[in-house]
């Protein structure tokens, strides 16, 4: 998880972009996929979402969700393909008769190509967008109340802090003598559960804590109009939408 | 000025009181340094001081805290805000924002200040803790001693006259505890800012502060300049607080009847000490 939905920063197009733009991008790219059922415009949004992946910089975070999705992905084609029967036989496995039909084939590799396409946008696009500037045009924009917004970042916000709380917790016990690096995941799990309790009980006085710091600075007196950052819709948006319009009526005509 | 008149305090569910008595007044511009042992009601005197004590953390309240005259239990903490900034221990759970700007940015949205003066006061919260450079940080990827200045600087920006801050130096190496240390004298002698700061680094308490403010067991029990609390360094010791070894030098040499004059709290006046004996 580590590093996952980290800001990257950079200079790119897509870095400039309205945050609202990303997420309709993300979601249109999601969608057309659905929409479609053609599995060369669906591995087209792949290539599409990689190109976009490059030109902000961050196509190696976008290549290694690839790469880790590539054996689900095997194991979900090999399944699909075994359990389609119609269409015409390709060919029979022998001794299980067992027939591998063309209809099977072709919608196995399409919920595949479906799953790592999906994957993509909203990881890609997370990627490349600042959380606070995400919430701040979910409030301003679409009249999102303030409190869910900064409740998703508190979130966010403590999870590297909650990470690291949790090792130095590891860190003491294993000072005393407690062997973590044990390779049973159950003996592992065993030792571990145990810890988060005293991380429970440091979480929620931390979150008690947060409540009350953001209080004294006036979260209360707070309003969907209290944003000072604005975000403007302009000339990089305008790319956003030419993409989206390319895709949908690429996967219209396919 | 903050005027605490015979404040007692207790925690619902305690035994006994974590603030018992606190009865002295703290004048605008004072740089008072809060020191005492671990549990003796520094941290509750912070709250009694900003009003989460009553208001958030409940309890038997008795006497009164006014903060420049608004009562601390008639008015909501979120008004006294205005008149106090508050950083305490727990720097992370301070933060509310993922960029250094963005943290600054949201009391100044909260409490309504104008579009126009944003800029200005960002800018200045910025360069009053020399963070210029860390404007669109992202706050997870900083040093303790950098969030403590984007804390400190959030509050500066809302302007308040007074500034508390609870143990700020706790996490931070000697070199970057002394630069928090330099940074709040220089808020305090540049805008006249009341500085309250709890903090166990005696060392660092004697050289900035002008009033120590000892707490042990929820009691005031020497409030005055530095070197007259270190007049009492053998109290402070059975306490758990090391006097700086100078402090014990002066008073080995009171003891003595060698030296009569001021307790040192710095090395100026040590040299003093030194030459008025030689
Ligand atoms: N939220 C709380 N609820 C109940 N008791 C508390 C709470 N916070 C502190 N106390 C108690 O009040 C006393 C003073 O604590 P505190 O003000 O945190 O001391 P210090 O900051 O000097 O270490 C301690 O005995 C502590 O156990
Ligand atoms: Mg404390």
């Amino acid at each position: 998880m580590k590093g996952f939905l980290d800001y990257k920063d950079g200079n790119s197009i897509f870095h400039k972009m309205n945050p609202l733009s990303k997420l309709f991008l993300a979601v249109v790219l999601c969608a057309m996929c659905f929409v479609s059922s053609n599995i060369y415009f669906v591995a087209g949004v792949i290539v599409i979402n990689l190109l976009i992946a490059f030109a902000a910089g961050i196509h190696k975070m976008a290549l290694s969700i690839l790469s880790g999705l590539l054996k689900l992905s095997i194991v979900l084609f090999i399944v699909q393909v075994l359990f389609v029967r119609s269409g015409n036989a390709l060919f029979t496995i022998p001794g299980l008769n067992l027939p591998i039909t063309d209809d099977g084939v072709y919608f196995s590799l399409l919920f595949v190509l479906r799953l790592l396409a999906t994957a993509l946008p909203l990881a890609v696009m997370l990627s490349v967008t600042q959380m606070s500037d995400l919430a701040n045009v979910m409030v301003s924009k679409l009249k999102i109340p303030y409190k869910y917004a900064f409740a998703v970042i508190t979130v966010i916000r403590f999870i590297p802090v909650f990470a690291s709380e949790m090792a130095g917790i590891i860190e003491s016990q294993t000072a005393r003598g407690v062997e973590f690096d044990t390779k049973n995941i159950f003996r592992k799990i065993g030792l571990i559960i145990p810890l988060c309790v005293p991380l429970l009980i440091s979480s929620v006085k931390k979150i008690d804590s947060s409540a009350i710091a953001a209080e004294l600075r006036g979260f209360n007196r707070r309003t969907s109009k209290s944003g000072y950052k604005k975000y403007p819709f302009g000339g990089n948006d305008i790319f956003a939408v030419l993409i989206c319009a390319v895709v949908i009526t690429a996967g219209i005509m396919i | 000025m903050i005027e605490f008149n015979n404040l007692k305090f207790m925690y619902s569910g305690g035994k006994k009181f974590a603030l018992d008595g606190i009865d002295l007044t703290i004048n605008d511009g004072e740089f008072i340094g809060v020191i005492g042992p671990s549990g003796a009601g520094k941290s509750t005197l912070t709250y009694a001081i900003n009003g989460t004590v009553p208001h958030h953390y409940k309890g038997d309240f008795y006497g009164a805290v006014k903060v420049n005259g608004l009562d601390t239990v008639d008015n909501k903490p979120e008004k006294i805000a205005g008149e106090v900034g508050c950083v305490f221990q727990d720097i992370d759970a301070q933060m509310t924002a993922t960029i250094v700007e963005d943290e600054i940015l949201f009391g100044l949205e909260n409490f309504g200040c104008p579009a126009e003066e944003i800029e200005e006061r960002i800018d200045e919260a910025l360069k009053a803790l020399r963070i210029e450079k860390l404007r669109t940080r992202s706050i997870g990827t900083l040093s303790g001693g950098q969030k403590q200045k984007t804390a400190i600087a959030a509050m500066i920006a809302l302007r308040p006259k007074i500034l508390v801050l609870d143990e700020p130096t706790g996490e931070l190496d000697p070199q970057s505890s002394r630069e928090i240390f330099e940074l709040l004298k220089e808020l305090n002698k540049k805008y006249g800012m009341t500085i309250i700061v709890v903090e166990q680094k005696i060392m660092l308490q004697c050289e900035f502060a002008d009033k120590l403010l000892v707490i042990d067991g929820g009691k005031a029990v020497h409030y005055d300049t530095v070197e007259k609390v270190l007049e009492h360094s053998e109290d402070l010791e059975k306490m758990g607080i090391n006097c700086p070894r100078i402090v014990t030098l002066a008073r080995m040499l009171h003891e003595n009847g060698l030296y009569d004059g001021v307790y040192p709290a710095e090395l100026d006046s040590a040299e003093k000490m030194v030459r008025s004996i030689i």
